[in-house]
């Protein structure tokens, strides 16, 4: 019952081996079924536009992806990610969106000493106390979004201000970021509250208690339906007009904004990512994304494109080598560009990507909503975070 | 008679199955040492959950709960508490245990359905405390979990061949102790108890107490599955505690052949083979998977065991 996959295995070892001079193997382990789908398409597309756009070709070897399903769960995740390693014999690896499949990755690429892109996952651990030399962040981390909104909120006038996040690590951790950068600005956190993720379905209970305290501002995250909910109840709460909505960007994600409709209408977001930006770089992205998949492209498609260039950039460097993984990390380091969203590098210290992050305002424009950006912090670099490599 | 007889032929399978692991395990490349180890942890847990659902007749949805407290007992003791190994996993299948011992205490009062729904909301609680601990890292879970060391016996476990071994050991050890306690008096009171418990009662057996012995004694089993995974995956995460964990289990012991203890072992080869050849090929794999168990449940009620009895015997009435 258990030896018919055998041929299986020497099959795609030939396959592998046949094939091993001429191509460098990039493994793909993404979400392509569960919550996370939409994601894990996104940074896909993303990927293979700037494969096509900056080269697919170095030396003469092909750059391929070979995708596998993460279906969102830490276990499967790491599975897939040592077949891609044991058995397709990969020169490195991409991956994943969710926080919890990366940490379940991260003990395993560490001690192969494979180099892992991480086009999404934002635990500060994972560029933080737990990172290593062969983890790289080309996304965000939860601190590096939000930590530049509390002084931010505070110099736009904000003394007090409210926290709302769903109950789980993540957004923890970027209520933890606001207040550590509130409190530091001199401001007041007058009140947290953490629905539980999921089974919260009603808000009512925690948007009176945001409506008798009155703070200047509530800042919050959400994603998923979450965000759409809590969106649209908060504008039937009649809140909008007087205690400003603050956040995370991904609040109003283009994937919920048809959902959310007028109700987003006045949220001030911030994030690494938005269509609206207004630089050749992105123009020329978004036309060349639109031309091929005739929609806009989201944070996550710009996540995927910049690993994608940034893979190609520093294979240039090696000249297509990659048998030498800490040759190829150090290209990684060296790789500088303008992207769509601005200036892109990694730093060395901690592997997690510097970037500008966007303060952008949901604003009628014409007949749509967009996002309008407001105000923009260049070269936003996280701390170490306890990262010792 | 009749008894001997279907002990022997569990046992004469069991030993096929063992066969197939070790000229799976010869042949194995690194990444099918990592299948095979995948394999015998879940044979662990879906003969453990067997003890209770098919011998006792408690079909448990909240199995993963023991699971999850092994795995989640030895990642904190391990990694966060800094104990050694050899103390972890003993201490790991305890706390299962003795978690099991307290759920059990109420939950063996109740049959049927009710007992399914106090074990989901017993799995589901303990779910939503690893989810919502920040000491094991919440939903983000808890990496640097190490694996047992084995060094004095010239058994390196940081090597996947090594651990693969190590795993189906162990399981081969757990599927001989569960053999000979399903073959004992006490397994045949729990049988009993299974097929018809007002007659067990009225004979003056403690039927709350067999029960009650046999969940924990499962949970034990369920908790050194879920230790062995921590291991194998050096991590552990609240996805190891949801129900759909319990429920895969279940589906693991049908296809196998509930109540065969073998046969859940043989589930869980097809199990994690077949998902792991069909996300492969397509992203529709579980819609293919959940044709593949429809088609057992329909076709071979009693699982791949009772299909495969049922072969065996045909082809040897046509040879006489």
């Amino acid at each position: 019952m258990r030896h018919w996959w055998y041929g299986w295995i020497v099959g795609l070892g030939l396959v592998a081996t046949s094939h091993a001079e001429e191509v460098i193997k990039v493994g793909v382990v993404l979400p392509f079924s569960g919550v996370y789908a939409s994601l894990g398409g996104d940074i896909t597309d993303g990927m293979q536009l700037a494969l096509e756009i900056y080269g697919s070709e170095i030396a003469g070897k092909k750059i391929i992806l070979i995708t596998e399903d993460s279906e969102v769960k830490p276990s499967v995740g790491l599975t897939k990610t040592k077949k891609l390693v044991f058995q397709d014999k990969v020169d490195l690896l991409v991956g994943p969106v969710a926080s919890n499949v990366a940490g379940a990755m991260r003990d395993f690429v560490h001690t192969a000493k494979i180099p892992l892109i991480i086009p999404n996952a934002g635990n500060n651990l994972l560029t933080g106390e737990k990172c290593s030399p062969w983890v790289i962040r080309t996304s965000f981390s939860n601190n590096q979004i939000n930590g530049v909104m509390g002084p931010w909120l505070y110099a736009q006038g904000y003394r007090t201000l409210y926290l709302m996040a769903a109950d789980y690590a993540a957004g923890r951790q970027m209520m933890d970021a606001v207040r550590r950068g509130f409190i530091g600005a001199g401001g007041e956190i007058v009140g947290e509250e953490y629905p539980p993720l999921r089974e919260t379905k009603d808000f009512a209970p925690y948007l009176a208690k945001v409506k008798a305290i009155h703070p200047d501002a509530l800042y919050v995250f959400f994603a998923g339906g979450l965000a759409i909910q809590f969106v649209k109840q908060y504008h039937a709460f009649g809140l909008k007009g007087e205690i400003p909505l603050t956040g995370a960007g991904w609040l109003t994600s283009p994937l919920f904004l048809p959902a959310q409709g007028a109700a987003a209408v006045g949220f001030t977001g911030a994030l690494n990512y938005v269509p609206s930006i207004d630089s050749d770089e992105n123009r020329s992205f978004q036309a060349a994304f639109s031309e091929k998949h005739q929609r806009t492209a989201s944070e996550f498609t710009v996540q995927g494109f910049d690993t994608g260039r940034l893979i190609v950039e520093a294979l240039k460097v090696t000249g297509g080598e990659t048998d030498d993984k800490s040759a190829l990390v150090d290209a990684i380091h060296g790789v500088r560009f303008t992207g769509p969203r601005g200036p892109f590098r990694i730093d060395p210290a901690t592997n997690n990507v510097i970037q500008d992050i966007y303060i952008f305002q949901m604003r009628q424009v014409g007949y749509n909503i967009r996002h309008v950006v407001i105000d923009k912090i260049e070269n936003v670099q996280d701390p170490p975070n306890g990262c010792k490599m | 008679m009749v008894k001997q007889k279907s002990s022997r032929n569990r046992n004469v399978a069991a030993a096929v199955l063992l066969l197939l692991a070790i000229v799976s395990w010869s042949q194995a490349d690194l990444f099918g040492h990592e299948l095979l180890a995948q394999i015998a942890i879940l044979a662990i847990f879906a003969m453990s959950l067997d003890l209770i659902a098919g011998y006792t007749g408690l079909v448990s949805l909240g199995h993963a709960a023991f699971y999850g407290v092994g795995a989640y007992a030895t990642a904190g003791l391990a990694s966060v508490a800094g104990w050694p190994m050899w103390a972890v996993v003993p201490s790991a299948m305890l706390l299962s245990a003795l978690l099991a011992a307290a759920v059990g205490l109420f939950a063996v009062r109740l049959i049927g359905v009710f007992f399914i729904m106090i074990t989901l909301a017993i799995g589901e609680l303990v779910h939503a405390f690893a989810f919502r601990s920040r000491t094991f890292g919440g939903d983000d879970g808890l990496g640097g979990v190490p694996r047992s060391n084995l060094d004095a016996i010239g058994i390196n476990l940081l090597d996947p061949a090594h651990f693969s071994l190590f795993t189906v050991i162990i399981a081969v050890l757990v599927y001989l102790v569960l053999a000979r306690v399903v073959d004992s008096p006490f397994g045949q009171v729990l049988t009993g108890i299974h097929q018809n418990e007002l007659r067990m009662r009225a004979l003056g057996c403690p039927i709350r107490r067999y029960k009650l012995v046999a969940f924990v004694l499962s949970a034990l089993f369920a908790g050194l599955a879920g230790s062995l995974t921590a291991q194998h995956n050096n991590f552990v995460s609240p996805e190891l505690l949801t129900w759909t964990t319990s429920g895969e289990a279940l589906i693991v012991v049908i296809i196998g052949g509930i109540g065969s203890l073998v046969g859940p072992a043989a589930g869980a080869s097809v199990f994690v083979m077949l998902s792991h050849q069909l996300s492969s090929l397509t992203d529709y794999w579980m819609f293919f998977m959940g044709l593949f168990f429809v088609i057992v449940v329909l076709f071979a009620g009693d699982g791949l065991y009772g299909l495969f009895g049922r072969l065996f015997r045909m082809l040897s009435n046509v040879g006489r």
